[in-house]
């Protein structure tokens, strides 16, 4: 809490970008839902013109196996990207707020700035992956959503909010 | 030193270390088939016993269909001696054509494999690749029948398990069978070295299991009993 006992919001922009993030989810979910057959044709039509990718053989009972396998990864994608942009638009809302209230303006800048990016970031990482998987096979495409989205964004948010329950404790032992 | 300067090397050391914390996205458990549903349902029905239930199941069954659909390369009138047999009631002849089903899908996987694994032009990468999934296949179709084959032809279903465990150690990048069972004793130095798969061996076990399941389809047409 600040000196007079009040609790800051967080800049517009932060908020925008939390209720952007869970409409997302939302969204993200309700076209799960609505194409499920659409999605997993396109998927399956995909792996199918790219059997080297996914190691086909020709053989019904060895590739349905494997076409199976990434169907259901394609999807736990989906799912993940939407359960984690909704999570984490409340997480952006939550710590983005205790953020605002408790740092100073130069650090809280950054702290913000990490929160927001990592915590919207991140979730996108399931989405590319599964964007991914009829392409580049599900090992390869989550390396790439590793490198590209999961460690850098997931990262930044891990660090910012350690950095943020260090200022909390540190806070507390002030008083 | 500032704050944003202070993040720095905590930030290069989460980065660092992220990779070995593999990230969590699901297990994937496989799935029954059409057909290997259908030899579960009839074989609960069989052990019941209720065989005018497994008979429904059989007669509208997938086993059923994609009996007929491999009848090329079955034994002649598997289907309609399946048939008869569950129209009789008899649950041990008709498990028994069941069983040489099975065994017939599991051997065409392994020639095709050989086949495969032959092929000009395959690239040891590819080749390294193919021989597990073959043998998954394989395994997944054969593993429903083990028991029955134990009970009908013990020595078949004992050739069968060691050319097979011998395949799967021939496929795998390493010999970790003989790590994760300390029951299997000591490995051979060569086999111990070995840390790549060795697809000219595969073959030869892949072929071994050829002959096992042909000579186990001969015998169960029609079925026999140990002496």
């Amino acid at each position: 809490m600040t000196a007079d006992g009040a609790w800051r919001l967080p800049p517009r922009g932060v908020l925008l970008v939390a209720v952007l993030l869970i409409a997302c989810a939302e969204i993200g979910g309700a076209s799960m839902v609505r194409f499920k057959p659409e999605l997993a044709r396109w998927a399956r039509d995909a792996m199918l013109a790219r059997p080297a990718v996914h190691g086909l053989v020709g053989v019904r009972d060895v590739d349905e196996r494997i076409l199976d396998e990434a169907l259901v990864k394609f999807d736990a994608g989906l799912r993940l990207f939407h359960l984690h942009a909704e999570g984490m638009g409340l997480v952006i809302l939550a710590t983005t707020s205790v953020a605002t209230t408790l740092a100073g303006r130069g650090a809280g800048r950054l702290l913000i700035a990490l929160l927001t990016a990592g915590g919207a970031g991140y979730p996108l990482g399931y989405l590319l992956w599964s964007a991914l998987i009829p392409y580049r096979g599900i090992e390869e495409g989550k390396t790439i959503a590793e490198w590209v989205v999961w460690i850098p964004f997931g990262g930044a948010t891990i660090l910012a909010l350690w950095w943020l329950a260090g200022l909390v404790a540190v806070r507390l032992a002030r008083r | 030193m500032s704050a944003a300067r202070a993040a720095v090397p905590a930030l290069l050391a989460l980065l660092w270390a992220a990779p070995g914390a593999a990230h969590h996205v699901g297990t994937y458990v496989p799935k029954d088939n059409a057909v290997s549903a259908n030899f579960k349902e009839i074989k609960f029905a069989l052990q019941a016993p209720k065989l005018d239930v497994a008979r429904r199941l059989f007669e509208r069954g997938a086993l059923r269909r994609e009996m007929g659909a491999q009848a090329a390369t079955l034994p002649p009138g598997l289907e309609a001696r399946t048939l008869a047999a569950f129209r009789a009631g008899d649950a041990r002849e008709a498990e028994g054509h069941l069983v040489v089903f099975f065994a017939a899908l599991a051997r065409d996987l392994a020639r095709e494999a050989v086949r495969q694994l032959g092929a000009p032009g395959i690239t040891p990468v590819a080749r390294a690749a193919t021989g597990p999934k073959f043998l998954e296949a394989i395994w997944r179709y054969y593993n429903l029948i083990d028991f029955a084959v134990s009970m009908r032809d013990s020595k078949s279903s004992v050739a069968m398990r060691l050319a097979f465990d011998e395949a799967e150690t021939y496929a795998k990048t390493s010999a970790a069978p003989a790590a994760v069972n300390p029951c299997a004793g000591p490995r051979r130095a060569a086999d111990r070295a070995r840390t790549a798969p060795d697809p000219d061996r595969l073959c030869g076990s892949l072929e071994r299991i050829t002959q096992i399941l042909t000579a186990l389809i001969e015998a169960s047409t029609p079925a026999r009993r140990n002496p």
